[in-house]
């Protein structure tokens, strides 16, 4: 792996934004034990965005954490970029998220006590950068935040805050961004902008997005859709629409599965 | 209600703990105290049974201390000991201050008693004290002493001792002819020096004529109770005496050597309080914070029927758990103390050891300020607890930071009086009173302070956070520790608290040693002074013989040698008590060896009946030069005439008469020496000849100008000192109630804590997050508590100016920055756990907490 990597992987390291590797995830032991991935081998392509759906407790969040290497994997390899995620320690990790990945949650992005856009600076204050001035106004008029900048979270509305959160996320330029549900809290019309903001973030500025949903409508923003089921990749869409994600949840969700969540 | 109360306690466990160790300081100290002099008191009281085990009835004079003691005559003490029922009598003379000179090297044998007594050639009637070889002295120039004495001094029987009498003011040389020790084998009771002579010679030297005695002691013939002899003993009492049973003279002797201790005693309250009161705040910040984590809990219990007042009742209930754990945790670590304390004090005055003595009121007052300390402070937490709405149960109800204004507003209501006060204390001339009005100010200043503190966080935090956080994550530590500027405000007031009162000690000490130094250092043309021991009597029957200053004139270089007397036992001028006593001396001499100026009258050398003032004195006695006034010295009163008003300096002040005054006074010994030199001549070999002068007169000290300005500062000190162990006490349980706060906001902020770490931020980082907050924390309690340490050490300093006893106000910038220093270390080690705590969140689990 070190020196002779055949041709054909290091074109795939290239493409590719980030990649889990025959990924297991087991989390307790014994009788409390829960098999949340069951060796998922899935690759995200670079300046694409990609929905991670399934239903409740199918390991969705689970991947995307590993991914990110906000969770440890119990076997397998993650990659983002050429970085391998699996095998950094804290400070590795730490420098992989100021580098290279950019995270919205559900909830709870940003810190009370700053302001909108010292929330939206802070990844590049930690890591000691200067922001580009020019993208960073255009992340913000892209956002539309403009004369929001000086507010404190506690003053903005719940769809405003995930827009800062987004701007925060894409102000680093990061190899990927990972958002767990982000339109999870909100209404459908502060989602919907939140999501066509982050449709026009792939389609202008070529940055890569992984989005966990399961909000069929929220999918059909994405250009490729991967369904999980008990900890496994079952099927794959590109180009989705609402109606076709659904149908393709309908024919995913037989009772077996909901067996495995308890 | 109570079930769930209890529930939550347990799990709120550590939380409550540092709240329980706050009590438990203040508990151990209160109860320490106690249980310490309780013990020592036992202690002493055993041991003076011992010394009056067969003494049923002691007659001793009213009043010891008068400058002529009642004493008995040979007749009354025969008529006493005729009375019915007397079995046998053991008169007593007895003086104290007769200290024996070692016979290796010839210095006093230092011990806290040291005893002289006349005995009469025949062993003990009440046997306590029993003959081991030799005989009883029955010469002049022999002494019989105890086995302790002989060890200490290094003498057996047959060698010649040295010692030092007080009234003769000279020791002499004697022939140790026995020794003796006490029943049950003891060689001394209590670690004391005794020397017995031969009872005429020691009627001559202590009461000045023989056939004298200073009381006695009887025992009862069988039969006869103590009272009832007593009773018959108090028919024949010649005036001046008063007749005890061997029960209450043990009660009254023990009682007197207790007082001793009270100093222990009372630095150990002050701790209790200090600690107390600190504790209030941790206690009051510690459930707080829980109340506002608990909003959730208590609001579902308000929605499911519970009434407001249950809610406020579990907390207090909680509270009330929490101060008996730590009052019982409190009392026991107060015991170890007062064990602790006994042995190192036993161990000195070589006490016999006994029990400890656990009082029943002890146990009451410890579980009292306990409770009490506990429930004060979680009494408002209890009813913000009992305010949460039931809908906050279902739906996080915004708590909007409660506005500053009515507090600040009640702040300055005390604290601008306050200012006021203490500005009239400061600059008005109100003589003594200037201190009532100035404490009175002070503590409004403070309480206003502390009111105001909250509103005084945020800017000083940001402008301090401006100086040292730097980066992104000192910024963020910056921007934690100034969000809550209440919890912040509560979390340093124990700092405050505690550097306000070393901030003004440190202010007011080193303003009387910078006076202290200018004034020695200009004016005078003193260079070595003598000094009796700082315990001594100050009336002239401890210190030193004047004819010694006349070896010390013959010293090469010595220019001028000068004897202070000093009483201050029954003087009153002017019908005037004066409790700081008369000075006599050669007034002319003392004037060109201090400054002395004059503003009435002349200062020149007195004759007798003649008399000088500082002018703060002659001010209240109403005198001016020309004067005639009666002044009582010694029981006996003369009409002296004023012959000047001097300017008060903090060197010299008071009352001065001339020598010839002496002989009114109690004792002929001087207090005080003053040596100047010829130019150009050194101090240092002239000190060491006068000590070898002085080496006669134990415990007069000799130094250069240096040593005189380090001792009289010595006291001062001792004082910081004392306050600075305070302010130790203070911080462990500030930096206990900082970590208690770190500790809750880190668990309020863990999503927070999990966001920065997801957006990029290290470990480390984060450790210096935390650390930063603590630290702008405590820097903020000890800013605030200097300035406000310093600035009313200022005014009473100003107000000790006005009265002379300082030049100046020093402010103490190294002391100063220690203080910060320390407190910058004490916020570092705070923030140890809580960043630890921090830096250990796994960022996914911090992430998504509830
Ligand atoms: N920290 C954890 N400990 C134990 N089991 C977990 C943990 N996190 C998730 N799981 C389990 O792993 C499975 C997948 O969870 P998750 O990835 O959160 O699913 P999704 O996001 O698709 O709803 C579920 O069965 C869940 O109960
Ligand atoms: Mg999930």
């Amino acid at each position: 792996m070190t020196t002779a990597a055949p041709p054909l992987i290091r074109q795939r390291v290239e493409t590719s934004a980030a990649r889990a590797s025959q990924v297991w995830k087991v989390y307790g032991t014994g009788e409390a034990q829960v098999v949340a991935l069951r060796g998922v081998d899935v690759e995200l392509e670079r300046g694409r965005f990609t929905a991670i759906m399934g239903p409740s407790g199918s390991g969705k969040s689970t991947l995307m954490h590993c991914l990110a290497g906000l969770d440890s994997v119990s076997r397998g390899q993650v990659f983002v970029g050429d970085t391998e995620v699996t095998g950094l320690n804290d400070a590795g990790l730490t420098r992989l998220r100021r580098e290279k990945i950019g995270f919205i949650f559900q909830q709870f992005n940003l810190l009370p006590t700053l302001t909108a856009q010292e929330n939206i600076l802070l990844p590049l204050a930690i890591a000691g950068r200067k922001p580009d001035q020019e993208w960073f106004r255009t992340v913000i008029d892209t956002v539309g935040l403009g004369d929001r900048l000086g507010h404190r979270p506690n003053q903005l509305s719940g769809g405003q805050q995930q827009r800062v959160a987004c701007a925060r996320a894409l102000v680093s330029r990061p190899e990927v961004v990972f958002a767990d549900e982000p339109t999870g809290n909100l209404d459908s019309r502060s989602g919907a902008e939140v999501l066509g903001f982050l449709r026009r973030s792939v389609t202008e500025y070529g940055q890569t997005i992984v989005m966990v949903t399961h909000d069929a409508v929220a999918a059909s923003y994405a250009d490729r859709v991967i369904f999980l089921a008990d900890g496994q990749i079952v099927a794959e869409l590109t180009g989705p629409t609402p109606e076709r994600v659904l149908d393709t949840l309908k024919s995913l969700d037989r009772p077996a599965q909901l067996g495995t969540e308890l | 209600m109570i079930k769930a109360s209890l529930r939550g306690l347990l799990q709120r466990k550590l939380r409550l703990s540092l709240a329980v160790f706050a009590i438990v300081l203040s508990v151990a100290f209160l109860s320490g105290s106690l249980v310490l002099s309780d013990t020592l008191n036992a202690r002493f009281t055993a041991l003076f049974s011992t010394i009056n085990q067969n003494v049923s009835v002691v007659v001793q004079a009213k009043d010891p201390q008068a400058v002529e003691p009642a004493r008995l005559t040979d007749a009354q003490l025969r008529a006493l000991s005729e009375v019915d029922g007397v079995k046998a009598f053991s008169p007593d003379v007895s003086a104290q201050g007769v200290i024996p000179f070692r016979g290796t090297d010839g210095e006093p044998v230092s011990a806290d008693a040291a005893l002289g007594f006349g005995v009469d050639g025949k062993d003990d009637p009440l046997g306590l004290v029993e003959l081991r070889e030799g005989r009883w002295p029955t010469a002049e120039g022999e002494v019989a002493i105890t086995a302790h004495t002989a060890e200490l001094a290094k003498v057996k029987r047959g060698d010649q001792l040295k010692v030092y009498l007080p009234v003769l003011n000279e020791p002499r040389s004697f022939t140790v002819v026995g020794v003796a020790g006490y029943s049950g084998g003891r060689d001394s009771l209590a670690g004391e020096v005794v020397v017995m002579f031969q009872q005429a010679f020691a009627q001559q030297t202590f009461y000045g004529a023989t056939g004298l005695y200073g009381g006695a002691s009887f025992a009862a013939e069988d039969g006869v109770s103590d009272d009832v002899l007593k009773q018959r003993i108090v028919e024949q009492l010649p005036d001046g005496f008063k007749a005890l049973t061997g029960q209450e003279s043990s009660e009254e002797q023990s009682a007197q050597v207790g007082v001793l201790f009270d100093v222990f005693k009372y630095i150990l309250i002050g701790f209790a309080v200090v600690a107390g009161v600190v504790g209030v705040f941790l206690i009051f910040n510690t459930f707080n914070i829980i109340v506002a984590q608990r909003t959730r809990e208590l609001a579902l219990l308000r929605a499911l029927g519970a009434g407001w007042g249950q809610v406020a009742g579990s907390v207090l209930l909680e509270a009330l758990i929490v101060s008996l754990v730590g009052a019982t945790v409190g009392l026991a670590a107060g015991i170890g103390v007062a064990a602790a304390g006994e042995a190192a004090i036993t161990s000195e005055v070589a006490l016999p050891s006994a029990g400890l003595v656990v009082a029943p009121l002890t146990v009451i007052l410890a579980y009292l300020l306990g409770v009490v300390v506990t429930l004060v402070a979680a009494f408002v937490p209890a009813v913000r607890a009992s305010s949460v709405p039931p809908v906050a149960a279902m739906r996080d109800v915004v708590r909007p930071d409660k506005s500053l204004t009515a507090l600040s507003i009640v702040g300055a209501v005390f604290a601008l009086p306050g200012i006021g006060l203490v500005l009239l204390g400061a600059f008005a001339d109100l003589g003594g009173t200037a201190f009532l009005v100035l404490l009175g100010g002070a503590v409004l200043v403070f309480i206003g302070a502390l009111l105001l503190s909250p509103l005084l966080a945020r800017p000083i935090v940001r402008g301090l956070g401006a100086l040292i956080g730097r980066g992104s994550a000192g910024n963020l530590g910056v921007r934690n520790a100034a969000r809550n500027p209440r919890r912040t405000a509560v979390t340093a007031a124990a700092i405050i608290i505690g550097v306000t009162v070393i901030g003004m000690t440190a202010t007011v000490v080193q303003s009387f040693k910078t006076s202290l130094e200018d004034i020695m250092g200009e004016n005078i043309g003193v260079e070595v002074m003598i000094q009796a021991s700082v315990t001594a009597a100050p009336d002239g029957r401890q210190g030193f013989n004047p004819k010694a200053l006349e070896q010390v004139r013959a010293i090469p270089g010595v220019k001028e040698a000068a004897a202070w007397h000093f009483d201050a036992l029954g003087v009153s001028v002017a019908g005037q008590p004066q409790a700081f006593g008369i000075f006599a001396t050669d007034v002319g001499q003392a004037a060109r060896m201090f400054p002395i100026d004059a503003t009435d009258g002349t200062i020149r050398t007195l004759a007798a009946q003649e008399l000088v003032l500082d002018d703060n004195i002659a001010e209240t006695l109403k005198l001016k030069a020309g004067d005639r006034t009666p002044v009582a010295i010694g029981g006996v009163t003369r009409d002296y005439t004023v012959v000047g008003v001097y300017q008060a300096t903090p060197i010299i002040q008071g009352i001065l008469v001339g020598e010839a005054a002496v002989a009114d006074f109690p004792g002929p010994l001087a207090f005080q020496g003053f040596v100047s030199l010829n130019d150009g001549v050194d101090a240092a070999p002239v000190v060491e000849r006068i000590e070898t002068i002085m080496k006669d007169y134990p415990g007069v000290q000799v130094g250069d100008r240096q040593s005189y300005v380090d001792q009289a500062t010595a006291s001062y000190d001792f004082l910081l000192i004392a306050v600075q162990i305070l302010l130790l006490v203070a911080l462990v349980i500030a930096l206990l109630g900082i970590l208690n706060t770190l500790v809750l906001s880190i668990v309020e902020r863990t999503r927070e804590l999990g966001l920065v770490r997801a957006v990029g931020l290290s470990r480390s980082g984060l450790v210096w997050m935390v650390t930063v907050e603590s630290v702008l924390i405590t820097v903020f309690g000890v800013l605030l508590g200097l300035a406000l340490g310093v600035g009313l050490g200022a005014a009473f300093t100003k107000a000790l100016m006005t009265l002379e006893f300082a030049t100046v106000i020093a402010i103490p910038w190294l002391e100063l920055g220690q203080y910060l220093l320390a407190a910058v270390v004490a916020g570092v080690l705070a923030a140890v756990i809580p960043a630890r705590m921090a830096a250990r969140l796994n960022v996914l689990d911090a992430i998504s907490y509830e």
